[in-house]
């Protein structure tokens, strides 16, 4: 089953790969402009040492900023479902404070918080903070009222209804948050990275750019999408073992024939 | 014997202003299965919910077992229309809620949890998760839910109107099955005529909105009723009598 569904986009994406590669050496583009992916798979491989030395530090504060956003995002959510003046005081703040767009702050959060991984981490954060907020606050007040009145009507707490009912009943909406978080994490850092940082591979890519590397630069940029794509496996990975209760619907088979 | 519920002079006004209830004045004895019928929004929920202390009457007063009801009480069970599962919790971990709830000891109801179940025949699904059971099959669940701490009062909110028809009859069975032997006072609430005869002792009529109860008959029946009570000439005159009396409170 699992196997099945990756079948298909593995062949396009090598089949996307194989046409390209034609179209560079047919065209003879020059390699400053697009290189052949097997040069840029080469340069993944021989300047490996150089690529995951920049992409450890990455990693760690896409991380971070992410695990911090969830908890964050969490009890944030909390407070606007228990607490009527967090949500009338706070929550159109909250709303309003997500039009700014975040990656033109980035700039002026190096002002505010030095060169240093505070800066990255915090604009990790606050980018990806927003879709765990929605999504756990929507599903922590998406709960039937029949669930509700019943588990009141057993003398349950305002708690053991927390616990028991609202939590669980928010966990597949928190988890469809937090897929949309991690890829937001991995912006912001990025993004951070471009504007100030020594090391990193979104410095890697603007130094690689400086030099006139392209392939450096797209063996950068391809490590990043790897690195995207296995975060976001593992969170849907948990997913599946969390949310164990949702029922995947089986499509028939014979699609629309 | 005293009343197992007394309902006294209760009227229900929501906040909006809509008067669901005018007066409802009733008792129900102990190990009584009582029947509220009426039509659609009329207010047996409404009446049903401040039994069970998950709504504070307007006027009047409601008494469980010589007790004021001033909120949600232990030795009640309800049965909702829908079954309300939690989808997380197996049948079994859904059955024992209420014990979580109550803070009772998990390992003093495990038994009884099961013996209910397999009295409802869904033993066999005590470890599934309620989507791979049926409406059925899910209501019984939900009934074994309200009894598992043993109330002495059952509240049942048109718990099998959203069955089909030949499972309802089914069900209205093997509620009284359970019934015969556990022996709890029920109130039952329906629309449907022919299930509030089926089952009951006796039923009170309910007018459309506001409601008052306008028509009372005991159903003397015997008991263990079958199936084919349905097509006996008595049962057929209590559902004509019903039926009547249904209209006249229809009229304007
Ligand atoms: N929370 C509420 N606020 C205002 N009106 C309500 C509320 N709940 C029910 N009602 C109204 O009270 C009347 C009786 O409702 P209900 O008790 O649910 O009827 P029934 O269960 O007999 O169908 C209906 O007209 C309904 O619209
Ligand atoms: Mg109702």
């Amino acid at each position: 089953m699992r196997g099945r569904s990756l079948l298909w986009p593995l062949a396009v994406t090598l089949a996307a790969l194989v046409a390209w590669e034609a179209v560079v050496a047919a065209l003879r583009v020059k390699t400053l402009l697009l290189p052949r992916p097997s040069l840029v798979a080469g340069v993944l491989w021989s300047r490996a040492p150089l690529i995951l030395e920049h992409m450890w530090p990455t990693f760690y504060q896409i991380v971070l900023g992410f695990l911090l956003s969830l908890v964050g995002g969490v009890v944030v959510a909390v407070l606007l479902t228990y607490s009527e003046i967090v949500r009338k005081g706070f929550y159109p703040l909250i709303v309003v404070s997500q039009i700014v767009p975040k990656v033109a702050v980035a700039p002026l959060f190096v002002v505010w918080f030095g060169l240093g991984d505070l800066s990255r981490l915090l604009l990790a954060f606050l980018i990806a903070f927003f879709p765990i907020v929605i999504n756990t606050a929507t599903g922590l007040t998406s709960v039937d009222d029949d669930f509700v009145r019943m588990a009141r009507g057993y003398m349950g707490t305002r708690r053991q209804i927390f616990t028991k009912i609202r939590l669980p009943h928010a966990m597949p909406l928190i988890f469809g948050g937090m897929k949309i978080s991690i890829t937001l994490a991995v912006i912001g850092v990025v993004v951070a990275e471009f504007v100030a940082a020594q090391r990193g591979i979104g410095y890697l890519i603007v130094m690689a750019n400086g030099l006139l590397d392209t392939p450096l630069m797209m063996a950068a940029i391809a490590a990043l999408s790897l690195m995207g794509l296995a975060l976001y496996g593992v969170v849907a990975g948990l997913e599946r073992l969390v949310v164990y209760w949702q029922v995947r619907t089986e499509t028939p088979r014979g699609g629309f024939a | 014997m005293r009343d197992s519920v007394v309902v006294d002079g209760v009227g229900k006004t929501y906040a909006g202003g809509v008067e669901a209830i005018r007066e409802a004045r009733f008792r129900v004895a102990p190990g009584e299965f009582l029947s509220l019928l009426g039509p659609s929004g009329c207010g047996k929920s409404t009446l049903l919910m401040m039994i069970a202390g998950l709504l504070a009457p307007s006027r009047g007063s409601i008494r469980v077992d010589d007790a004021e009801v001033q909120g949600p009480r232990r030795d009640v069970g309800i049965v909702f229309q829908s079954p309300v599962l939690l989808p997380w919790r197996t049948v079994l971990d859904n059955v024992l809620l209420p014990v979580e709830m109550l803070r009772l000891r998990r390992t003093d109801y495990a038994r009884r949890a099961r013996d209910l179940l397999s009295m409802a025949k869904v033993d066999d699904f005590a470890a599934k998760l309620p989507h791979e059971l049926s409406g059925g099959m899910k209501q019984r669940v939900a009934i074994c839910r309200a009894l598992v701490h043993d109330p002495a009062l059952l509240l049942m909110d048109e718990p099998f109107s959203a069955l089909d028809a030949m499972t309802r009859d089914q069900m209205g069975l093997e509620l009284l099955r359970i019934w015969d032997v556990h022996k709890k006072t029920v109130v039952f609430v329906t629309h449907s005529i022919r299930e509030a005869v089926f089952l009951s002792d006796r039923v009170l009529v309910m007018s459309p909105r506001p409601a008052t109860i306008g028509f009372e008959t005991d159903v003397k029946l015997p008991r263990p009723r079958t199936m084919d009570m349905q097509e006996a000439d008595e049962f057929n005159r209590y559902v004509g009598l019903l039926r009547h009396s249904i209209e006249a409170g229809t009229r304007p």
